[in-house]
């Protein structure tokens, strides 16, 4: 919050100030100058008493949380973010917060925005740059599958969408269990129905008409994590929120277990196994691995 | 002989009569509500209620049981002595659990509107409706009838709320979707489960500071109900996936015993003098009765599917 310069009798002092050799001032002088000093006061007073009434206003009056968003304006992550800023402020209302989504095309209008967080929907190549370019913003990424992308292992990158690393060991485990072709690995999917996920699904589809698929679970899940961040960590502030979801995160995905990110930045997170239309099983695999080992699905660790 | 019969056909019926209570029991996939009879654990009779019912209670009197019938967005009235449904009202949407005030209100979770709804069940009219945190479902009232708490468990907070305004005190962040709360005797603290983050937190009500945390030992424990034993001293949590209540010093939070039950236990209810904990284990589709001084199972009652919610007529 700004402060408002005021004139107080320190700063009257300080110019006013005179020099130990100069000659001593009339008492008709010293008498018009307390005279003043006291008017100097009077008003120091009353500004004083009203900036201390304005800024406590201030403190009441909602904070506004800015999240940008670089990527396609009403594509999937951008729908999944908006459902993710309305759950956000359904939290928020309650703490004198308000967030909302800004769209911007490139790290300069991003730094222009002064984001708490970056939600990217874009290429690898492009997620990466904008990392490089925003630091220490968080940029959180929620399309780009890329391996490489976790192994560069920038500080302020984090992946929500899963690797495909992570895909891979999903159906590796599933096929020791239950060899049949034809099954794929999934982040999310709108039949899902356990944990809390049918709340998520019919929420989602009931506001955008849309069935949430891995895109728009991973921009709903963007949004919350920086919510959560920001609500646990009591600052906005885009360097403590990058911390906290380095260090202290414990995200309910509304997957059942919760979820925090590795040293790669990528958020480890149960997958889902379908086939057709139709889910067949959870990732870890159980009966395969301990399904709490989060760390069995993709590159747990920085390889460099 | 006939002087003897003449003498227990005067004594019998007191003898039948022992007060024993009995225990009501929503079958959340079962569509009924399983009754119990508290002297031997048998099942008296299992009422058809209605889609999916969930959360249940008991009117400040006794003299009505109350279910919430999710599936068709209606309390169901049961009279609890002829074990018939004798009324339903409308109560808002997909009603989960709720709390009897003293006062015979209702206060309903409404787990898709994020609101609580208050209802008075007499006339089945909407009294207030509170806006809270998204997924709203513990629901619980302070002895003296002044606060509600309702937990949020996608916004994971406690909402407490001042009663007769129905404004929101308080709002309180606790661990990762908070199931379950419960005030102490003297309204001062509310104990509360998270589901997600597998804890129990004790929170002081007039500041909102977290006066205490634990995590439950098993990392399958995925708590749910929350309930003080009579005297206060105790919290019994029913710890879902762990399969397994676990027994709290309510003073320091630290955990005493655990006392292994049915599968995926969510729902509890303790009798009139506390003697008898009941759990609803709902993968194994029974009810398991726990001696509180020895905490241990002495009886288990197979119900109907997936039990939920419990209450125990006394």
């Amino acid at each position: 919050m700004k402060n408002m310069p005021i004139e107080n009798t320190a700063h009257s002092e300080k110019t006013s100030k005179i020099p130990a050799h100069t000659t001593k001032r009339s008492a008709s002088e010293r008498s018009k100058s307390s005279a003043l000093t006291l008017r100097r006061m009077t008003l120091a007073l009353f500004l004083v008493t009203a900036l201390a009434a304005a800024s406590s206003y201030a403190e009441t009056k909602t904070q506004d949380v800015r999240i940008a968003f670089l990527g396609e304006k009403g594509g999937d992550a951008w729908a999944g973010a908006e459902q993710g800023i309305a759950e956000a402020n359904a939290q928020g209302k309650f703490l004198g917060l308000r967030y909302v989504l800004l769209q911007a095309e490139d790290a300069d209008s991003v730094r222009g925005l002064s984001p708490s967080a970056v939600i990217a929907a874009t290429s690898a190549l492009r997620m990466s740059r904008l990392a490089a370019d925003v630091a220490p913003i968080p940029v959180l990424n929620t399309t780009a599958e890329d391996d490489e992308l976790r192994q560069a292992c920038e500080a302020n990158a984090f992946h929500v969408i899963p690797s495909f690393a992570m895909r891979e060991d999903a159906l590796f485990q599933w096929r020791r269990k239950s060899p049949d072709g034809g099954v794929r690995a999934l982040a999310w999917h709108p039949l899902f129905e356990k944990y809390a996920a049918a709340q998520l699904n019919k929420r989602y589809t009931e506001t955008t008409g849309r069935q949430m698929n891995d895109v728009s679970w991973a921009g709903w899940a963007a949004v919350r994590i920086v919510a959560e961040s920001i609500a646990r960590g009591g600052t906005s502030l885009p360097e403590a929120v990058g911390e906290h979801m380095r260090t202290e995160l414990a995200f309910d995905g509304q997957k059942g277990t919760d979820m925090s990110f590795r040293e790669t930045g990528q958020l480890r997170q149960p997958l889902l196994l379908v086939k057709d239309t139709e889910i067949v099983g959870e990732a870890p695999v159980r009966g395969v691995v301990d399904p709490s080992n989060l760390d069995s699905l993709g590159l747990p660790g920085c390889l460099k | 002989m006939k002087y003897l019969t003449a003498l227990l056909f005067i004594i019998s019926p007191f003898v039948v009569q022992a007060d024993a209570g009995r225990i009501f029991v929503t079958n959340e996939q079962g569509d009924s509500v399983s009754v119990i009879n508290g002297a031997d654990n048998t099942v008296i009779k299992t009422i058809p209620i209605g889609k999916r019912p969930r959360g249940i209670g008991i009117s400040p009197d006794g003299g009505e049981v109350y279910v919430a019938v999710s599936g068709d967005n209606l309390i169901a009235v049961i009279d609890p002595e002829n074990l018939e449904v004798t009324r339903t009202f409308a109560s808002g949407d997909d009603p989960e659990a709720f709390a009897v005030h003293k006062n015979g209100n209702i206060y309903i979770s409404n787990e898709e509107d994020a609101k609580a709804s208050v209802f008075d069940p007499k006339t089945g009219a909407l009294v207030a409706e509170i806006e809270v945190g998204i997924e709203p479902e513990g629901v619980a009232i302070s002895a003296d009838g002044h606060r509600v708490v309702v937990t949020s468990e996608s916004t994971n907070m406690l909402h407490i709320i001042d009663v007769p305004e129905h404004t929101i005190a308080r709002n309180i962040l606790v661990g990762a979707r908070p199931r379950a709360a419960t005030f102490s005797a003297d309204g001062k603290t509310v104990y509360a489960t998270s589901e997600i983050s597998g804890e129990v937190k004790k929170v002081d009500v007039a500041t909102g500071e977290i006066l205490g945390r634990m995590p439950l030992s098993d990392d399958k424990a995925k708590p749910k109900d929350v309930l003080l034993s009579n005297d206060g001293t105790r919290l019994f949590v029913a710890g879902g996936r762990a399969n397994r209540i676990f027994v709290l010093d309510a003073e320091a939070l630290t955990i005493l015993k655990s006392v292994k039950v049915g599968k995926r236990v969510w729902g509890l209810a303790l009798n009139a003098d506390g003697t008898r904990l009941y759990t609803t284990d709902g993968v194994d589709h029974q009810v398991s009765v726990i001696d509180t001084s020895k905490l241990e199972v002495v009886a288990t009652v197979p119900v109907g599917k997936f039990p939920w919610g419990i209450v125990v007529k006394n």
